[in-house]
């Protein structure tokens, strides 16, 4: 897997370096085959990242423990996406898993992370409502962003806000997440939209560290 | 379970590249899930070797080939994301193997959590013109 890099993060190993790199992550949300993976991999290197989680109760009746009732933790996959803005600033896009099993991961990627965009998909628009509600109740900034599918029908991003119900500060807006014009665009307009403060506000300053 | 040699076929076919590791995770932390500082790092937190890579040479844990896979990762600042994927090690492992480091004065953390609060606009700002740049 990717190993040899030679981006980012400076040349030397120097302490001076090393306090100047910051880094920024922005969620990628939305339901199961809304094209998270899609758009991350529109804009960035995208490269798989594992992490070993422990099972939690909401994988009862999910996960199949049968023969493994010492196994207590299992391996989930998260898409990864890493854009390098200078030197010393690098931005990082996590497609989070949507099904509600994960949910006990998404506190710690929540934490600290400049805002999130949820995909959309009209056809099942239903399959975002958790990661709206999620980031509406953790008040972490978001756009929605309706992944146009080539066969699904066209809607107005006004029809789409309206039947999720947004705050009027959250941006929602049309895109394709196969194209980097567009995803662009997407992510240009969720930074947009806090330096514009409208959603700064939302910004939790409450969140607990994830355990 | 008859292991190799002659029967490389059919056997063995379903140990692919694709299949994953085939050692259980936590098998290179010799079983530990917790780090050992108690410290949970975060997935973007910053991590530098100290010093020149030769650090670590009178180890008190013995250093794993994982440990300095690592170490020379992080000759340069890496987050606790980017080793994971450059290692293909789960996050829950590199986390304890990156705390027996820290532990050993190997590699210091620069910045653990991200700030809580919004970067200032200067900042965003920078982030604005690198993706419009891409």
């Amino acid at each position: 897997m990717g190993s040899a890099r030679s981006d980012a993060a400076g040349t030397g190993g120097s302490d001076a370096d090393a306090s100047m790199l910051a880094a920024h992550k922005i969620l990628i949300a939305g339901g199961f085959g809304a094209g998270k993976t899609t758009l991350v991999s529109a804009i960035s290197e995208v490269r798989p990242l594992l992490t070993e989680e422990r099972l939690s109760s909401a994988g009862a009746g999910l996960d199949n423990l049968r023969g493994v009732a010492g196994k207590t933790t299992t391996t989930v996959a998260m898409d990864f996406g890493r854009i390098t803005i200078s030197e010393r600033l690098v931005l990082y896009l996590f497609g989070v898993p949507g099904q509600e099993r994960f949910w006990f991961m998404w506190d710690e990627l929540a934490y600290g992370a400049l805002g999130a965009v949820v995909l959309a998909d009209v056809r099942r628009l239903r399959d975002c409502f958790p990661s709206v509600n999620y980031f509406e109740t953790r008040s972490l900034p978001f756009v929605v962003a309706i992944n146009c599918f080539d066969d699904a029908p066209k809607y107005d991003p006004e029809e789409v806000r309206i039947a999720l119900d947004l705050d009027p500060a959250v941006p929602a807006l049309l895109c394709d997440a196969r194209q980097l014009s567009s995803v662009k665009n997407v992510l240009t307009t969720l930074v947009e939209s806090l330096s514009a403060g409208t959603q700064a506000e939302r910004r939790m300053v409450s969140a607990l560290p994830p355990v | 379970m008859p292991a190799g040699d002659g029967r490389e076929g059919k056997d063995r076919k379903w140990v692919r590249r694709d299949s994953g590791p085939v050692v259980r995770p936590y098998a290179v932390t010799g079983g530990r899930t917790e780090p050992a500082d108690g410290e949970v790092l975060d997935l973007i937190a910053v991590v530098v070797a100290v010093g020149r890579g030769g650090g670590a040479t009178d180890d008190p844990i013995r250093l794993t080939p994982e440990h300095r896979k690592i170490l020379r990762l992080c000759e340069r600042p890496m987050t606790v994301a980017d080793i994971a994927s450059d290692t293909a090690l789960p996050v829950g492992v590199v986390r304890v193997l990156l705390a027996d480091l820290i532990m050993q004065d190997a590699v210091r953390v620069v910045r653990n959590r991200p700030a809580v609060q919004l970067p200032g606009n200067d900042v965003l700002k920078e982030i604005l013109n690198g993706l419009r740049a891409l």
